[in-house]
Formats: C-alpha cells, structure tokens, sequence
C-alpha cells in the first residue's frame, strides 16, 4: 500500500541515528584497489564521504526503504548524490555521522508513472568536533500502486 | 580574477580517465567495504532471476569514484576535490568500458583560492551513466 502524500510528507525532518566510521587504512587500501586510484596513504579517497554516511549511518537500507514505505523489491533507485568536502579526508580518521531527512516529495510521469523521490543529508564530523564534509543523497521510489 | 596562467579557464576539457574493464571481482570487494548485500553487484543467479541479464551491476558510488579519479589525476591529487554533485542516470555492468570526463565551466576565487567548477559525466560508449558536477582547487594550476 503506496503512503500517503501526508505520510510521505511527514518524512521530512526525520533525524537518521547515525554512528561512526573510521577510515581504516586496510579499507582505504581496498577501496583505492577497487575503483583504481593510487593509494596516498594519508588523504583518503574522497569516496570516503559517501562510504563514511552509508556504513556509518546507523540503519540498514533497508531500514530506509521501510521508512520511505517500501521494500528493496520495489526497485528503488539512487537519484543524486553530492558531497561537499570541508578539507581532506585522512586515513585512519574517526568521524561522527548524523543527519536527517530533508525532502520528500510524490511526481507523476506519463511514462514512469508515480514515484516518489525521498532525500537525506548526513554530516561527518571529526574528532575536534568540526565539520568535515557533508553529503545529500536522493532516492527514487516507484509507486506502481499509487 | 587573479589567475597568471592560460592553463585553465572556462571551456578547459579535463583529461579523461577510462578504464578499460570494469571488472566483476572487484564488485565483490566493494559489496564488504559498502556492507551492501544487494546481489545484483555479485551473484550472477541473482542477476538472471531478476532478468538483469548475466552481467553484475557495478555500484553507484565506484561510478562516481571514477569521476573523482579524473579530477584527481588532472589537478595531482584527491586532496584538491571541494565538492560534487551527480544524478545516477544508467547501469554499468561488469566488462564495460567506461570514460570519465569534464570541462571547465567557470574559475572563481574563493576566500584567497581559486577554484574550478566543472561539467562533469561517466560514459559507457556514448551512454551517459553519471552527470553533474565538481569544484575542485586549481590554485596550484593557474599561479606561477
């Protein structure tokens, strides 16, 4: 059962719980490996700031799609993403993650129908207490029953 | 504008960066480092059940990487990356060959540096997978 515009609404100023992440110098090493970048050693990829929100968000996709309504089978789809980075991401660094849920709201295409794009922010701060980046994310839910 | 070099300016195309195969194992690696448990990245099975093919879907955020890596590798390095913006627009799977690459659309300075915002896309041939853009530090690029 597709929410409601009202629930999907309600979405809005959500707080996401967070957590931590360290950038472990094993995992900077893999990730470099993986997307074929040389390894620095001491500035991390800055992929780290997506990878840092999505490990270190405090709940599982899943949870997400569930609070958007939906389930993984419903075929939802990243939309956007952007990072803003304060300064370098360093290896072996601990950040805290928060955000919250900041958009949410229902389209209709003639094509794709009704679906619903459902947008996030999440914030990495640094040991010191500082901001050190900041990224959004969008998802986009199909609606078939909608 | 305070820039003393005709090495970068508005209309600068960055160099790209491809890679020539994207390749399937790798998927695999990044599925732990993301803790993404989505099959469509490293079960074949899966992949054919979904009638998805019989290649595995490479993660979002590896596409995004290799945008990243072309800023990087034009500027010297990932520390200069201010920021970026992109919309995931289509699938690459496992043996694409994918292009990254970007011009500049306009230098600014910003509290004494001077930055490039740029026009950035990941391609699969001539497919668009990945568009936005970047703002990256070219302070070292544009100053003698």
């Amino acid at each position: 059962m597709t929410m409601t515009e009202s629930e999907l609404a309600a979405i809005v100023g959500r707080p996401i719980p967070g957590g931590t992440y360290t950038i472990e110098p094993y995992v900077d090493w893999l990730l470099n490996d993986v997307v074929g970048s040389p390894r620095n050693g001491t500035v991390a990829h800055p992929l780290f700031a997506y990878i840092s929100v999505a490990v270190g968000k405090g709940v599982s996709w899943d949870e997400v799609f569930a609070i958007c309504g939906a389930t993984a089978a419903d075929g939802p789809m990243f939309g956007e993403h952007e990072t803003v980075l304060e300064r370098p991401l360093q290896v072996g660094e601990s950040f805290t993650v928060s955000g919250e849920f900041v958009s949410a709201e229902r389209k209709r295409g003639k094509r794709t129908g009704v679906f619903d794009i459902v947008g996030f922010r999440l914030a990495l701060t640094d040991a010191a207490g500082e901001l050190a980046a900041s990224t959004y994310n969008s998802i986009v839910f199909p609606r078939r029953d909608a | 504008m305070t820039t003393t070099s005709g090495t970068v300016r508005a209309g600068t195309v960055i160099p790209g960066w491809e890679l020539p195969a994207v390749s399937a194992e790798k998927m695999k690696t990044m599925a732990l480092v993301l803790v993404d448990p989505n099959p469509i990245h490293f079960d074949l099975d899966a992949v054919r059940a979904l009638g998805m093919g019989d290649k595995p879907v490479n993660q979002g955020p590896n596409n995004l990487a290799y945008v990243m890596n072309m800023l990087a590798a034009w500027t010297g390095g990932h520390e200069h990356l201010r920021g970026i913006r992109v919309r995931f627009q289509g699938n690459v799977l496992g043996g694409d060959h994918v292009v990254a690459r970007g011009t500049v659309s306009a230098l600014r300075e910003d509290r004494g540096r001077t930055l490039a915002d740029c026009d950035v896309e990941l391609v699969v041939g001539e497919r668009v997978v990945l568009a936005g853009t970047a703002t990256t530090d070219v302070t070292h690029l544009v100053r003698d």
